[in-house]
């Protein structure tokens, strides 16, 4: 789906916009404070598995590399995992950066399973301000498509056997918050804030 | 001691067995748990991607606002996901512009909150709170003999780095040596274990765990404990899928540090949650089951 490489960089189009953009995003400033010393990449957990490392996505950020940047897999390789983090020297929260770059791709139409994932489990915040696990992996599976999703299964049957017979995955939901129409205007509210720059 | 609990969503379900015997152990130590009334997802590290960051951390705060409104004491997490996420958005409550924002998106609820409260994680509550002294002074049958990795994964001392050492943890293996278990040294004891990758990206998770299980096993563990419920699911369901795709045979249990609590401290297998653990620890465990 967006295992896509960005290595064809024979046409680069450099876009301005595109910078002004990412800075605009909530973890934008951070971007600036990167002063590209290289050490995340060789902490990343999964660097080996991405496109571009973490410091050359920023370089290719402030650069306007637009597509190169959201095309590459990186940010949806970043496992949240702090390592990079907590030895940058100017305190770069990486991830939130690459939360930032997830929702701008989708925004320019380009998806990866890991956003699917997101995307159920924001769902059911939404609907009940708790997730349901047994749930999530259900709907998931729709979202990626059914044959995607027997695929899936198959694959992935000894693991999903192991969870089901420990009783790890509840078959039925388990309560949510009381009134999750509250908590729907206060995260609307949020989005609003954020839309007028209040972050 | 009182603490104010933030359970989490695995608390209901895949680790269950985390929130049980943590809550069976703290009674053994005299903690005062309460759960934070109405509760609701911290919105993990992912759920920024989908509805931004300023929602999300709102949506974290508001575990903090009700939590302040049970008192004073410190908020507990018993996830590093969890606690990553409510510490870092209680951080931000130092700025008073995020302070005001989210307020203003909090009282869509009749919510509000000052920043007052401490974010903690249970394994840090744990060994600086409670103590290695005291943990020691519970236990009744010791795991003497019992070699046990302390897996301590990436997120726990690394997202906040308030407590431990985040590049030499020791504050893990200091509980498992109270429990009179020998901790082992393995070299993958912080690496990432690709946490809420597994659904979508199964072979990266698979190839990750791979070496983590692995390096404990070559360093002579009978079991894995870790204090994360991604960790432990990553490490024990996968299992099955490691050992095809790499041809091996380990049967490497995998237990919360509060299952290894329960069970030194003379709680029966219910109480230590046993029986959700997807490889069987009975082997390993039998001494002191
Ligand atoms: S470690 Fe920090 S400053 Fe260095 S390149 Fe990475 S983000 Fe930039
Ligand atoms: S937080 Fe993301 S970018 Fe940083 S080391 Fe971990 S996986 Fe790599």
């Amino acid at each position: 789906m967006s295992e896509v490489a960005a290595k064809d960089n024979s046409v680069r189009k450099y876009d301005p916009e595109f910078t002004k953009r990412v800075y605009q995003m909530e973890n934008g400033k951070w971007v600036k404070m990167c002063m590209q010393c290289g050490i995340c990449p060789t902490t990343c957990a999964l660097k080996e598995k991405m496109d571009l490392s973490p410091r050359r996505i920023i370089q290719l950020i402030r650069a306007g590399a637009k597509d190169e940047v959201l095309k590459a897999n990186t940010m949806w390789l970043c496992t949240s995992c702090y390592t990079c983090a907590c030895r940058c020297p100017r305190g770069v929260p990486m991830m939130d950066v690459m939360h930032d770059l997830r929702h701008l791709a989708v925004e320019n139409g380009i998806k990866h399973n890991s956003q699917a994932m997101a995307e159920v489990y924001a769902k059911d915040v939404f609907k009940r301000g708790r997730i349901w696990e047994g749930g999530l992996t259900l709907n998931y599976g729709l979202k990626i498509g059914l044959g995607n999703f027997v695929k899936m299964a198959l694959d992935m049957q000894d693991v999903g056997k192991g969870m089901m017979l420990h009783r790890r995955l509840p078959l039925l939901p388990p309560k949510g918050v009381k009134n999750p129409g509250k908590l729907r205007e206060v995260l609307n509210r949020a989005a609003e804030i954020a839309k007028e720059g209040g972050h | 001691m009182k603490i104010t609990l933030y359970p989490g969503c695995a608390s209901e379900g895949t680790a269950i067995s985390y929130t049980q015997s943590a809550l069976e152990v703290a009674k053994k130590l005299g903690l005062e748990v309460k759960e934070i009334e109405d509760w609701n997802c911290c919105g993990s590290t992912v759920t920024s991607s989908v509805i931004g960051q300023f929602a999300a951390d709102v949506l974290a705060a508001r575990n903090l606002a009700l939590a302040e409104k049970m008192g004073e004491q410190d908020v507990v997490a018993t996830c590093s996901s969890c606690y990553a996420v409510l510490g870092n958005v209680n951080k931000k409550f130092a700025d008073d512009k995020f302070k005001a924002n989210a307020n203003d998106a909090l009282s869509k609820d009749n919510l509000s909150y000052s920043g007052k409260l401490k974010v903690r994680m249970l394994l840090d509550v744990m060994y600086s709170d409670v103590g290695l002294e005291t943990i020691k002074s519970k236990v009744v049958k010791p795991l003497t003999g019992l070699k046990v990795a302390g897996y301590v994964g990436c997120q726990t001392v690394r997202a906040l780095r308030e407590f431990d050492n985040c590049e030499n943890p020791t504050f893990l293996d200091g509980i498992i040596s109270a429990l009179g278990a020998e901790p082992v040294q393995f070299s993958h004891k912080l690496k990432c274990c690709t946490g809420a990758m597994a659904l979508s990206s199964p072979e990266i998770t698979i190839s990750t765990v791979y070496p983590i299980i692995k390096s404990a096993h070559e360093a002579g563990a009978d079991v894995i404990v870790t204090p994360c419920p991604l960790c432990q699911m990553n490490l024990d369901a996968y299992q099955v899928k490691v050992n095809k795709n790499f041809n091996t045979q380990y049967k490497m249990p995998v237990l919360f540090f509060t299952q290894l609590m329960a069970l030194a401290y003379g709680l029966d297998r219910k109480a230590a949650g046993l029986d959700y653990c997807i490889v069987s620890p009975n082997e390993a465990l039998k001494n002191w089951m």
